[in-house]
């Protein structure tokens, strides 16, 4: 009996860790036709938002030549992107803009280099949205630093927590395994 | 009722349930954004509250019948 509730308490575990994936990739929809994408220069690759399949796995430094238009001339717009984080946290802002203009079309380059404490392999989701006077748009990314979870020192400090806090956990719960006279 | 070590059980199951929550995050098992990460530190909340309530219960029972059986 108790192996078959280890079995159950196990299934809905592998259950409930299955059914949180996220389906990860690239989607962009919205009513102004716009459209979206970045080459990563070391990188070599490129990353249209409309077409871009599965976790796009990014390097931890690199300049990104980038690119956004609308199909017709915009006039007031505004606009953002964010990383979700999860509930109740919400998204936090990353970068935002806004303005009027009459250009249907818009690019550039941003150099970055994400610090050591952002963890590789996790995938994150990067969502942006943009509105003008001809509707609006959204879309979200997947993307996942290169390297390993050891390649931030966050995962060392996690570890030794877990472990810390599991020792106190089965000292403070030790009594109960214990026999009562 | 051990109130203390209700208390203390689920703020310890509330840390060791978010350190979990955590490395399944940085292992790249779930997604930075998945509910679990909130979930988990609930569980280990409520779990840890309950378990400190038994145990409590435990040790005042053990407590309470060790004197009579001498």
């Amino acid at each position: 009996m108790s192996i078959l509730r280890w079995v159950i308490a196990g299934a809905g575990g592998a259950a409930l860790l299955l059914g949180s994936a996220s389906l990860a990739g690239a989607e962009i929809s919205g009513t102004n036709g716009c459209q979206a994408s970045g080459t990563w220069r070391e990188g070599g690759f490129t990353v249209d938002a409309a077409t871009a399949v599965g976790v796009i796995t990014i390097p931890r430094s690199d300049t990104v030549d980038w690119q956004g238009s609308v199909t017709a001339p915009p006039g007031t717009y505004s606009g953002s992107v964010w990383v979700e984080l999860p509930p109740p946290f919400g998204q936090v802002e990353v970068d935002s803009w806004s303005g009027d203009s009459q250009t249907t079309s818009n690019s550039g380059s941003h150099e970055y280099d994400l610090p050591s404490l952002v963890p590789a392999g996790v995938e994150i989701v990067v969502g942006g949205e943009h509105t003008d006077d001809n509707g609006s748009c959204s879309g979200s990314v997947t993307v996942e630093i290169d390297g390993g979870p050891f390649s931030s020192p966050l995962t060392a400090v996690s570890l030794v927590g877990t472990a810390l806090t599991g020792a106190g956990m089965a000292a403070l719960v030790r009594p109960m395994f214990g026999k009562v006279a | 009722m051990h109130i203390g070590r209700i208390i203390g059980t689920a703020v310890m199951g509330l840390l060791f349930m978010l350190f979990i929550a955590l490395d399944l995050v940085l292992f790249g098992l779930i997604p930075l954004n998945s509910v679990i990460v909130t979930l988990l530190p609930v569980i280990g909340l409520i779990g840890g509250g309950v378990l400190g309530a038994v145990v409590g219960r435990r040790t005042a029972t053990a407590a309470s019948a060790g004197p009579s059986s001498q």
